[in-house]
Parts: structure tokens; sequence; C-alpha cells
């Protein structure tokens, strides 16, 4: 963490990297942020809190194809998509790091892997980049994130002003900072700056105290609560695209005469069709049991299942969800409601 | 505005207590100064929790479709703008006018909380809200903060149309200023265009498309029952976000709501993507009007509604 990388240096690096990999980073579209693939390093914006989608797209995009097939050939002729190009996935925060590490059990490691997200997953090297400042709806702390983080980086760039502290963490982050070294100097003051730029950041996040809310939604399946909180609600998917720990997938077939696709795109709780089953029966068909899915999936679920919190506190949802239906809001009402 | 909030409080009880509705929907404080959030008071404890700023920008009559199966009475808040939804649900018999109590609020404007977050402390305690003239000044916690209103205003406050609600059971607040004929200006400067520019216009916009749903959830005129977006038998529209399907889908939607869309710009505001949704409908808004000679949808509930009635002498040549 003792070198450092002048910013005016940054779009140079950038493209030090984009000279052998696929590089990954955040785009200004307007008023949205954007991760995009093959991008310049002069055209990567850094200056937002945060992308206006998580970057999780980059190992699970919203739409993909499986494999395409075509039905009047023998065995259906069955053609995978290439693996594609090694990757570096620049400029993540910190939160959305450790959503995939929240997400990667799902895809990764169980009797059934999943083929895309790991290949992905595995041909990309990623490099965090900690937050220069923090919006007013951020509380990654409350899910043991910090605005400095560095879990899940191969490469973290710590944000101090006109300058980037650099830690390379992994062999993967290595092969990728060799790349850069040049742009590399000396600075001896740079971990202690870090360290102060911890402390400031962490002190402006929105406190917000998850202690014991497992135990409350473990008995809370019941509550009226459910049924009062979704009334409000749009049955909308804006929460679940954004967040950078929804997983939830569909997979169709799109054919024309012969020819066909298998497509897996994301999918989300609020959707109508998301629960239906063969026969019509619906096992979530109102708003209830829509929204009741949605945080308990957050602050219950997932944790039963991997121990992991199915939340880091991004604040995606909380600001942009067209009803202010807030989760740090879910949070405090679920404790009084018990 | 604070006149206002007591104001509902007591219409609203008065309402619950005397059994008049099953239900009032208004609004109550958000998780944030900037936003208030709906409220659906069944009780007269939750009456309480009622509040009334610039901030209220949802439009309640969406929610008039959750409650129009079965028999309850529903009190609604709503400012000028939504009330043309309310005409609206009532002419296409979505929910009976005996089963809604109307609770007009006269508007000076919403404020965008967007451009209001870069000036006031977001987690400081909204204490009030004062009009002053040409201003809003927001006591907070920490401090007051005046807010122009042409600054701070949404784009849509500008050019608003009724301020004044065109239905009311219940007045709450004064009535003053009055509405402004749309000039379409941005609808016009978008005409002007060639159609290569049009189409890069929308593509960057469609392209751009998560297809979350947001705009068509929180319209009242995607009243149908089954969505052609939600069917998979026959699966019209793929759930695929390529820049083909995205634009099947606005195009569709904007078609759709022809003559049902009383622009009130929810489907712009709610958009995570930020895709000016409200050109595309102002553009078949100012076309249903110069094509039929009807005035915006909703905007009385007399007017002859373009696009929704059968009609044997039907002035179109070629029928």
């Amino acid at each position: 963490m003792n070198k450092i990388i002048k910013k005016d240096q940054l779009a140079a690096v950038l493209d030090s990297i984009a000279a052998k990999y696929q590089l990954i980073a955040p785009v200004q579209d307007e008023s949205t942020v954007l991760f995009k693939p093959g991008v310049a390093g002069k055209d990567v914006v850094l200056d937002a809190v945060n992308s206006t989608v998580s970057p999780k797209g980059a190992f699970f995009p919203q739409w993909e194809t499986m494999y395409i097939y075509n039905t009047a050939e023998a065995d259906f002729a069955i053609k995978y998509p290439e693996e594609g190009p090694d990757r570096v996935l620049f400029g993540i925060r910190p939160c959305d790091m450790m959503a995939l590490l929240h997400i990667d059990p799902v895809f990764i490691g169980s009797k059934f892997g999943d083929y895309y997200y790991e290949t992905k997953r595995n041909k990309t090297t990623i490099i965090g980049v900690s937050c220069a400042k923090v919006a007013h709806t951020c509380f990654c702390s409350t899910f043991g994130g910090s605005p400095t983080g560095n879990k899940g980086a191969d490469i973290m760039f710590y944000d101090l002003g006109d300058k980037y502290a650099v830690e390379v963490i992994t062999d993967k982050g290595k092969a990728v900072a060799d790349l850069f070294s040049k742009f590399l100097v000396d600075d001896t003051g740079a971990p202690a700056e870090v360290e102060a730029k911890a402390k400031e950041l962490a002190s402006l996040l929105k406190p917000v105290d998850v202690t014991g809310v497992k135990e409350i939604m473990d008995g809370a399946f019941e509550n009226p609560y459910w049924k009062e909180l979704s009334r409000k609600c749009l049955n909308c998917g804006v929460c679940t695209f954004i967040c950078p720990t929804c997983h939830c997938f569909d997979v169709v077939d799109e054919a024309y005469m012969c020819d066909g696709q298998r497509v897996r795109c994301w999918d989300t709780c609020m959707a109508k069709d998301f629960n239906l089953a063969a026969g019509g029966h619906n096992t979530r068909p109102t708003k209830l049991e829509k929204v009741r899915n949605r945080f308990m999936h957050k602050l219950k679920y997932h944790l039963d299942r991997y121990n992991l919190a199915g939340c880091v506190g991004c604040g995606r949802c909380s600001q942009k969800c067209p009803v202010n239906l807030d989760i740090t809001q879910v949070i405090s009402d679920v404790k009084a409601v018990k | 505005m604070k006149k206002i909030t007591e104001a509902l409080k007591a219409e609203a009880r008065k309402l619950l207590e005397s059994n008049a509705v099953d239900l009032v929907i208004a609004y109550e404080q958000g998780s944030d100064l900037v936003h208030l959030t709906p409220l659906f008071a069944n009780t007269p404890e939750k009456v309480d929790r009622i509040s009334y700023n610039p901030f209220a920008v949802n439009n309640l009559g969406k929610y008039l479709l959750d409650y129009a199966p079965g028999e309850a009475k529903i009190g609604v808040v709503v400012k000028g703008c939504d009330s043309r939804a309310l005409n609206r649900l009532i002419q296409d018999n979505c929910i009976p006018r005996e089963r809604i109590v109307v609770i007009a609020v006269p508007c000076s404007g919403q404020l965008d909380p967007e451009k209001v977050l870069a000036k006031v402390d977001p987690r400081a305690e909204l204490i009030e809200v004062i009009e002053q003239g040409d201003n809003y000044v927001l006591k907070t916690s920490a401090g007051d903060v005046t807010l122009n209103k042409k600054e701070f205003s949404r784009e849509k406050c500008l050019t608003c149309e009724t301020p004044v609600p065109v239905l009311s059971d219940i007045t709450v607040g004064e009535v003053k200023g009055e509405g402004k004929a749309n000039d379409y200006a941005a609808v016009k400067q978008l005409e002007a265009l060639s159609p290569a520019e049009k189409n890069t216009f929308w593509e960057k916009y469609f392209s751009r498309c998560i297809r979350c749903n947001a705009c068509r959830n929180v319209c009242s005129a995607c009243n149908c029952r089954e969505c052609v977006f939600d069917m998979m038998e026959p699966y019209w529209v793929s759930k695929k976000t390529s820049l083909s399907d995205n634009t099947v889908f606005h195009l569709t939607r904007a078609m759709h709501v022809a003559g049902r869309c009383v622009d009130c710009g929810e489907c712009d505001r709610v958009c995570p993507m930020d895709i000016p949704l409200r050109k595309l409908n102002q553009k078949v808004l100012k076309d249903v009007k110069e094509l039929f000679g009807s005035p915006t949808p909703g905007s009385s509930a007399e007017a002859e509604i373009a696009l929704g009635r059968y009609n044997p002498d039907d002035p179109e040549e070629f029928m």
C-alpha cells in the first residue's frame, strides 16, 4: 500500500491494462453511470458514489445466450458460446465486491456449478476502487463492509484525493499490476492516509443496526406487517435489477423455425410470472408474498443457506424505489413489530 | 403546509370514524428529508402519520386499482395532475365514482428530490415547509433552506395544466394559481429532427432500458388485467434487453396508453435509467389532441374520450 499512482496517470494506467485485457469499467451516460466492456482509459468515470446498476452484470449479465440449436440437425447441433477474453473489472466499489463474494456460492462450488458465471469469474481480475465519498443512503458497515474495504479485490486502489494508493493482493492481481508498474511511485505516507480516510468515511455512513433482525425474521413470516408494508409496493423490478446481490433468473427458449437459442435473463420476485407454475398456480400471487419474499431473502434466507447477508448496504434500492420503500426503514420497523 | 397536513388528518379521521370510507390513501414522511411515501390509513391511529409537503410526488390514483375488486370505499389524496387519472379510471369503469372520496389538494408545484438533495442535509429532520411567493422555505433540524420554485421544481410542474384538482369531494388548502396550456416545446424540438436523428435519439435511451417495468407499474393508464409484456404464451416480447425488444416495449406502451395517458409524468420520474419517457408520451398526447380535438385525458369527466369509444358514424374515411 506504500505505492501510489497519480490520478492524472490513471487513463494511461488503464490503457496499459486494456492493451492486454478487456477492460470493464464505469462510464458516464448523461445522468447514469454504467459498467461497460471495452472502454478506453480516458472515458472511465469514478466521480459517482456508485454505478446506477451494480456491476454484477459482468458475471451474470441481464441476458445471455446459453447455447444455440437447430432442431433439424442431428442431436440438435448444440453450440455453446465462446469463453470470451481475459478481463479486468476496474472501478468496482467495496460494497459491490462484497456482493460478488455473497453470491459466489449460489453459482460456484455447489453440486450444480454454473459454467457461465464461473467461467467469467475465473477469467476476470478485479481492481476495486475505494469510495471517495458516501451517499446518505450508504450503510455498508451494517453488513461488515467499509468504504475502503478490499475484500474480493485482486488489486485495490485507495482514493486519496489526487492520487490512489495501490495494494496488490493476489497473484492474479500481480500479473495485471506488472503491466502498469512503471506508473507506481513510492509513498510511505499512503497507508496512514488510507487509514484516516477510512475513519472519516465510516463516520458518514447511515447507522443501521441489524442485530437480532435475523432472529425476528425467523418468526415473522405471518406477521401482519408485511401486508401493510406491501400496499405501497408497485411490484416493479427496480430494486431487484439494480441490486448487486439479487441473482434470480429465468430461462427461455427463443426459436424461429428450426433455429433457436436458450437464453438466461434476470428475473425478479416482483414479476407476475415469477412463481407461476404449470397449471396456473402461483405460490406468490400478490404484493404481500412478493414483498415479504424480497426482504426475507435479504435478511433471512440467504443467511440460512450460506451464512452470508443478502444485502451489502449499497443503498441503490433506497435511492431508486419509486415509492420510497426503503430497506433501512424495513430493518428498523421489523425490530419494532416483533 | 402544516395547515394542509393538519386539515388532511382531520378530514381523514372524520371519513374513517364516520365509516364513510374504509381506507384513506395519503402520504407520510419517507426515509429521508426529500421523500414522502404513500400511507394507507385504515385506522384513526394511522391518520396521525399523515404528512403533506412539496415532496408528495406519487400519483396515488394508481392504487385505486388494487382496491377495485370488492366493495371498499376509498378516500384518496390527489394533486391536480393526479386527479386527471381518477377521471380517466372512472371513465374506463375501473372503479365506480361512488366508491371514491376525492380529497383534493391544490398544488403549487412539487420539488425535485434530486435537485433539493444538493442543498440540504438529507438526514436532518424536516420540521415544516413554508410557501413564500416564489419560494419554498424548508425548516429543518439542520437550519432553514430557501428554494426557488422555478429552479427546484420538477420539470413537469413548470407547465402544469391543472394545479387545482379537476374533481373533488373535499378540498384542502387554498385554491391559487391557474393552469397553463402545454405548448409541447420539447416535443416540437424532437419533431423537427430528421427520421435518422430521431432514431439516434431514442436508440440511445431505449438501449439503456433495463425493463424493470417501473414505468408500466406506476402508470394509471396501464390497467390491463393481463399485460402483453407479462405473457409467455404467446411470447410477444422477449425478456432480452436487446435494443429491438426494448424498442417494441416502449413504442407499444406509448401507443397503448394513447388517449388514457393523463400526463402525470410518473413514468419519467420513476425510470432508474433516466429515459425521458414523458417526451415520448407527450408526442402521443399532442397527436391525440390534434387529431381528435380532445383535451388532455382526464381533464373533465364529461369530455369525449379519444380512442376509447365505438362510434358507428366514425368520420375516418377508410372505415
